[in-house]
């Protein structure tokens, strides 16, 4: 279980997170929406230690991601993937599923060759498994992106916007590869703006406003008219994310002689 | 006095014998400064203050110093505190020295270039922060720091004939006996002139090719 306690962090004078309480059971896939810049990345960046938070406290099965050991082994719990794949550019799609299990986990590498290969087969990529990351399509990367993540047999994996830097049709590769892990029981923390997919694959919806968790509800109720549509800052952000036609008309550019000057 | 070469051929022995000693220290110190300069690289880019001001002193110390200044003071200065090095090891030690705190500086550029999102999926992964440095951040600041360190690596052919001061008869060192003993500084100089282009040209050429080959697939991040 992954816990999130009261968790605050701040850049500078902004209010990044601001007591944040969420816990994620073991094959939940719990769905986090919210604008841009209400704190949904920090979260993750948090959770797998890359930023240290200001207040509260985050455990990855009990394992304080605060201590330097809790941290290895929390890390060892739950893999990312990244909204840039950031993949490792001078090293093959293989070798970027490879290179942790052999160095960090020293298994065996022909054991660890078979399951890459197998892992990147299953998302339709064996035959690019000699390319380099530049070779490859966006979708493409990203798949190996969680290819690697998936190496490591995480219990947790923690996805930070992973379609927001493709085109559909990619985002569309990519998803069907969460939904089937979803199905498999995968245990994920999804942040995203793809608000149709969140509502099919998670089990639990989390809306983030301005480093706040402003609800938190099993999926059904979340989109249901009692539940967090009753909220209307949710209800006005569903209606834009996911009609965009729906949303209001340009402004005018202002043309007040006050202001410009 | 005409142009001829052909005075120099009995001592062709002797300046290939220079040629042949250059070629050995340079190839120590290229590979001593590159040494040098990635430990200085990975201290100056690392999170520890007491380790980047390390690195920033020994770049800073070295590069403001004439390179024949540092060579004496090792050949004949440390001799006086009873460390005796032979000539070949001191240039070379000195060459990689100097050497290493301009490669030090090209190989921290190229560290900092080194996209911070690839950085953050090695650490998360759990590698430790050495692999993560030796696997990850080097080869690829390798890429882009090739060519620069070629510069580098040709300077440091170039300073190579400064050796020639601490009795070392490497090939500027053979080249002035050769010419002090036929009288015809014109052409021993002018040899000594084509065969320092050749070796500079070589190395010029082995890093365009190393650089080639080792951004094969690197079009993009």
């Amino acid at each position: 279980m992954i816990a999130i306690e009261k968790v605050g962090k701040n850049f500078g004078s902004t209010t990044v997170l601001d007591g944040v309480e969420l816990a994620i059971a073991p094959g939940e896939v719990v769905s986090i929406l919210g604008a841009s810049g209400s704190g949904k990345s920090t979260l993750i960046r948090c959770i797998n230690g890359l930023e240290t938070v200001d207040a509260g406290r985050i455990t990855v099965d009990g394992f304080d991601v605060a201590e330097k050991a809790g941290l290895a082994e929390a890390r060892r719990r739950s893999a990312t993937v990244f909204q840039l794949f950031n993949l490792y550019p001078h090293m093959t799609a293989l070798e970027n599923v490879m290179l942790a299990p052999t160095m960090v986990l020293k298994r065996p590498r022909a054991e660890v060759e078979a399951e890459a290969r197998a892992l990147l087969e299953r998302v339709g990529l064996a035959a690019r498994a000699e390319a380099y990351p530049a070779q490859l399509s966006g979708g493409q990367r990203q798949r190996v992106g969680i290819c690697r993540a998936l190496a490591m047999k995480p219990r947790y994996l923690l996805l930070d916007e992973v379609t927001s830097a493709l085109d559909p049709e990619m985002t569309a590769e990519v998803l069907a590869i969460l939904a089937q892990l979803a199905r498999e029981g995968t245990t994920m923390l999804f942040v995203t703006h793809e608000i149709e997919f969140a509502r099919r694959i998670s089990t639990r919806v989390v809306f983030l406003e301005k480093g706040r968790i402003e609800v938190n509800l099993p999926t059904a109720e979340f989109f249901s008219e009692a539940g967090g549509l009753a909220n209307p800052r949710i209800a006005r952000f569903l209606s834009r994310m996911a009609a965009p036609e729906a949303a209001a008309p340009l402004s005018p550019a202002p043309t007040d002689a006050h202001e410009a000057s | 006095m005409a142009f001829d070469l052909t005075v120099l051929v009995p001592y062709l022995g002797q300046l290939a014998d220079g040629a042949l000693l250059t070629a050995e220290a340079c190839f120590f110190a290229v590979l001593g400064s590159f040494v040098c300069g990635t430990l200085a690289a990975f201290a100056a880019t690392s999170a520890e203050p007491g380790l980047r001001r390390i690195a920033g002193a020994y770049t800073g110390l070295f590069r403001n110093i004439p390179f024949i200044v540092q060579l004496f003071f090792f050949y004949f200065g440390l001799p006086e505190i009873g460390l005796y090095i032979d000539a070949f090891t001191t240039g070379c030690i000195a060459l990689s020295i100097a050497g290493g705190a301009y490669a030090a500086d090209v190989l921290r550029a190229g560290i900092l270039s080194v996209d911070p999102g690839v950085v953050e999926a090695a650490k998360v992964s759990g590698l430790t922060r050495l692999a993560t440095f030796r696997l990850i951040v080097l080869p690829i600041a390798l890429r882009a720091s090739v060519r620069p360190l070629g510069s580098v690596f040709i300077n440091l052919i170039l300073t190579s004939s400064i050796l020639s001061t601490i009795t070392l008869n490497e090939l500027t060192g053979a080249a002035k006996i050769v010419a002090s003993t036929t009288f015809r500084p014109f052409e021993v100089y002018f040899v000594l002139l084509v065969v320092y282009a050749g070796l500079t040209y070589l190395m010029s050429l082995a890093i365009s090719l190393l650089h080639r080959r080792l951004n094969r697939y690197m079009a993009e991040g």
